[in-house]
């Protein structure tokens, strides 16, 4: 090519980049329209919206609400302490509200809102009785009501007491009164509790350090009382915090060592930005196509996309060594056909990746090979023209290098094979896999322990295991909720130790509260009669008592939801589904096993019948399926990729394309046995890691054997495995536990390449040349 | 003649005080001299919107500090023990939701309880030891919109309590024949 084209296809090349940051730019104008959901990583018939929808309701009251548990000898002075700290975020607008007094709940008599609608709430055993004609028995503890000097009788509206019986039935919030303040007992212990609603996101910064100061400090000053915190606020600061403290130290500490490295070999801080720009480059190429062809892009992708990027950096650092030994005499055609095979090949594993039916895999893969591809063409299109001050030392360096670590004797291909059978059989053997919810979890384990503590003391769900129930219209989803709850009480007599919450305790059917509307004429009838000339009240009491029952209004599903205590349920409906049914949710809580869990399963499928209308839902089972799911879905495309390039070296190297690929798989299988041997298992997030160790390894192993004789290529080998092993190395030190495999991994595998390459570098290098120029 | 014009004047000053001198302190005191009592009650409930009253009888034992058992006898017999744990009846019914926040304050009144009272009421005293009258008046809006006030009156020994709501309904309970039980 001449040299006005080359200059032209750079010129070319900076008009794509910049149209690609318009592109970007017009595509941004709203903010990143990011996926968090795991389960759009899936194929679109696999994705399940309306349990999506369902988690989101039920994680709701977690997210902008935070609870606090105070326990103390001094229980009164330190939560009035703590309440009126708190009070002052709220008059600073940073929460909502925080409620801690007494009265700040006590709005919540029922009696006010639910009286014109009691008469067509019966429970199951008043109206057992009723039907049984045995109404006369319901008389006596009517008249001991009537009498107690703790009740609030009302002898025209509600003689029998209907609804304080139907009120019990309900489950009550284990939350109480005591000494003025809410307060929780349980196990002779007296907690206070405090219930703050954030003004706004969990996520604000602002909020979260105003909050954590305010507590820190109270826990500062009153050092014996106990305090327990529960709420996505408090998992949300620590998250930030942990980021905040591990990009001053981990990140700190490795960008500090690659600026050192570089430093030490070429003695030019221009170095470093032209190892950026290629970096740069090819992120923002990625990300605007990526955004182009996707329309969205998933976080996980931007997260692990852009790690894999970091392959590029081969490309930087075996130019610039290059460069930096032969100064005048470098010639880009020379590096080309390595350049070329280190890109293709890494571009191959992705495009494999890519045809998989996995639309998240199929966006980290793009991502990746438009990255490479992007940083590539700067290297080799841009690097070339900046100037680069080689200084004598590096020659020198990566001379004397080359011969400190030349091996005694080299690795005989039956000793490689011998060896990989061993890790093989080892990884076959002892490798487990985990594809547990906990790896996304990067809380500290006392906030956890904590938040553990707090749904135990207050007998709460975590909402995460319920039945998902649709119908057609309310009336058959209200019977098809009572259907199951008959099923789930019937299973619980039988010994399965659960607890379950559902709207049908609430609001009976139409058709259930018309019956029970009849139950309670009939009960106004003689036994009405009786039961006031027993309490010594005149007749015509109750004839003002039956007038009632001809105003009674039947209770609808909203407005149940409507009043304060079914405020506390509205988290259980749906309400209208695409499909144009209604659907709610049967919350599950107690005891969590497999068997629990298949019990639950046959009570969905027996209840919800051939067409599945109820569906159990284990939203940790779930996410933990969707997770190795993908893992597999990785590893199977990773090992077809492998398989291929091996083919494309093979053709390439003939006999010796062993030594290639030894660095990459040697690597990966010592990666692996290292975690069979240790005990770890295998995740989505090291198996990420080891497609970095591939691409790395790869480029390691074609330079090795393309330029076996030149101390630059071993010495670009040994600065880019380096600079890797400190930027993702060092995140095994994360106490993210994403971030500590993927570092894991890269920290054994990029080590191994290191090792490995020298022991595999050609004898006689000569007749590479020789084939090459056969081919050529 | 000035010193004793003095002392008439210290005196007439005096003699105010020792009159008011019996505080809810002394109060306390007299009542916690008898540990445990029993006697007869009657109960009235007046109902605004009802011209006739709901009115029972029984006996009943205090043990300060630990309980109350009411024991119901007309129209209908029941036992009713409160404590300020739980509150337990003889039918094995449960108790009506909220019924245990008037079950504590039910206890509190007849402890006479004035530190745990008075975070939620006005507490006056008058009267002397032996004819002595408690006004309480709610001190928040929420508790004022259920409970109006209450007066709890009697001389060794509380001998009536009344409590009446906004809404006019009304709370007598008359307890007498108290006599002190020996032991616990």
């Amino acid at each position: 090519m001449s040299r006005a084209g080359y200059r032209r296809l750079g010129w070319l090349w900076f008009a794509v980049l910049a149209l690609c940051t318009i592109w970007l730019g017009w595509m941004l104008r709203h903010g990143l329209p990011a996926d968090t959901d795991l389960t759009a990583l899936l194929p679109a018939d696999r994705q399940a919206p309306l349990i999506e929808q369902a988690d989101r309701e039920l994680g709701r009251g977690f997210e902008n609400r935070f609870l606090l548990l105070l326990g103390d000898d001094e229980r009164v002075t330190t939560t009035r302490a703590l309440g009126q700290a708190l009070q002052t975020l709220v008059d600073d607008c940073q929460l909502a509200a925080i409620d801690w007094r007494e009265l700040d709940l006590a709005d919540a008599d029922p009696h006010d809102w639910m009286g014109q609608w009691r008469y067509r709430l019966l429970t199951p055993e008043w109206q057992e009785t009723i039907d049984r004609g045995d109404a006369g028995t319901l008389v006596e503890p009517a008249l001991r009501r009537l009498f107690s000097p703790t009740a609030r009788p009302d002898p025209v509206a509600d003689p029998f007491g209907l609804l304080d019986t139907w009120l019990a039935r309900l489950p009550g919030s284990p939350i109480g009164a005591a000494d003025g303040l809410l307060t929780l007992g349980r196990d002779g212990r007296q907690w206070s509790v405090l219930i703050g609603e954030l003004e706004g996101s969990p996520y604000d910064q602002p909020m979260q350090n105003a909050l954590h100061a305010t507590l820190e400090q109270f826990q500062q000053q009153h050092p014996d009382a106990e305090l327990l915190r529960s709420g996505l606020v408090f998992h949300a600061a620590a998250g930030a915090r942990q980021a905040k403290h591990e990009m001053s130290t981990i990140g700190a500490a490795s960008l500090l060592g690659v600026l050192l490295i570089i430093g030490f070999v070429f003695r030019s801080p221009r170095v470093l930005l032209q190892l950026m720009v290629p970096l740069l480059a090819g992120s923002l190429f990625a990300l605007t196509l990526t955004l182009g062809f996707f329309g969205r892009l998933h976080l996980l992708t931007l997260a692990f996309g852009a790690s894999l990027i970091g392959i590029a950096i081969d490309y930087v650092l075996h130019l610039q060594c290059d460069r930096a030994i032969t100064g005048a005499g470098f010639r880009l055609r020379r590096l080309l056909p390595s350049l070329a095979l280190g890109l293709i090949s890494s571009v191959v594993a992705y495009v494999a990746q890519a045809l998989t039916p996995m639309p998240g895999l199929r966006q980290m893969a793009a991502f990746a090979a438009f990255g490479l591809v992007g940083a590539w063409l700067t290297v080799v299109l841009w690097l070339p023209r900046f100037t680069l001050h080689a200084s004598p030392f590096t020659a020198r360096l990566a001379t004397r290098w080359w011969r400190l670590c030349q091996p005694r004797w080299r690795l005989p291909p039956w000793l490689a094979l011998i060896g990989a059978v061993v890790l093989v059989v080892i990884c076959a053997v002892r490798l487990t896999s985990d594809d547990s919810l906990e790896l996304l979890n990067p809380s500290p384990a006392a906030l956890m322990q904590d938040e553990q503590r707090v749904q135990q003391l207050l007998d709460r769900d975590t909402g995460s295991r319920y039945f998902l129930v649709q119908a057609e219209d309310t009336q058959t989803l209200l019977a098809r909720l009572d259907s199951l709850d008959t099923a789930l009480d019937r299973a619980i007599a039988d010994g399965l130790e659960i607890d379950f919450q559902s709207l049908a305790d609430a609001v009976p059917t139409a058709a259930q509260q018309q019956a029970n509307l009849a139950r309670v004429r009939s009960l106004y009838g003689e036994p009405l009669d009786d039961l006031i000339r027993r309490a010594g009240l005149p007749a015509e009491v109750a004839e003002k008592a039956r007038a009632r029952l001809d105003t009674s209004a039947p209770l609808t599903v909203s407005d149940w939801l409507d009043t304060p205590l079914g405020q506390y349920q509205q988290r259980l409906w749906l309400g209208e589904t695409p499909e144009g049914g209604v659907a709610a949710m049967v919350v599950v809580s107690g005891a969590r096993d497999a068997e629990t869990g298949r019990t639950l399963q046959a009570v969905a499928e027996a209840v919800g019948g051939p067409q599945a209308r109820v569906e159990y839902v284990d939203r940790v089972d779930r996410i933990g399926a969707l997770l190795g799911e993908l893992r597999r879905h990785t590893a199977l495309w990773v090992v077809l990729a492998m398989a291929l390039m091996t083919l494309a070296l093979v053709w390439r190297y003939r006999r010796r394309a062993w030594r290639v690929i030894v660095p990459p798989f040697g690597a990966t299988l010592i990666v692996l046995a290292a975690f069979a041997l240790g005990g770890v298992p295998l995740n989505i997030f090291n198996q990420l890691g080891l497609l970095l160790v591939l691409g790395i390894g790869l480029d390691a192993g074609i330079f090795n054997v393309e330029h076996a004789r030149q101390p630059s290529a071993w010495l670009a080998i040994t600065l880019s495995t380096l600079t890797s092993l400190l930027a993702f190395g060092m995140l095994a030190f994360s106490a993210t536990p994403a971030l500590h495999y993927l570092g894991l991994t890269c920290l054994i595998g990029l080590a191994s390449v290191w090792v490995l390459v020298p022991w595999v570098r050609p004898v006689d290098p000569d007749r590479i040349h020789q084939q090459e120029n056969e081919h050529g | 003649m000035p010193l004793r014009r003095w002392l008439i004047t210290l005196l007439l000053l005096l003699a105010p005080l020792s009159a008011q001198a019996f505080d809810l302190d002394d109060l306390q005191r007299q009542l916690a001299a008898t540990p445990a009592l029993a006697g007869s009650f009657e109960q009235q409930r007046e109902l605004a919107d009802l011209d006739s009253s709901l009115t029972s009888r029984g006996t009943f034992l205090f043990e300060r500090g630990k309980r109350v058992v009411w024991q119901l006898e007309t129209p209908v017999e029941e036992r009713i023990e409160l404590t300020p744990e739980a509150i337990t009846n003889g039918s094995g019914e449960s108790a009506p939701p909220g019924g245990e926040q008037v079950a504590q304050l039910f206890l509190q009144l007849l402890e006479g309880d004035w530190q745990a009272l008075e975070s939620r009421f006005t507490l006056a005293l008058s009267g002397d030891q032996d004819a002595w009258q408690v006004a309480l008046t709610p001190k928040e809006a929420a508790l004022r919109e259920r409970i109006a006030g209450i007066t709890l009156q009697g001389d060794r020994t509380i001998d009536r309590l009344d409590m009446r709501t906004p809404n006019g309904d009304r709370l007598e309970v008359r307890l007498f024949d108290q006599h002190p039980l020996n032991g616990s």
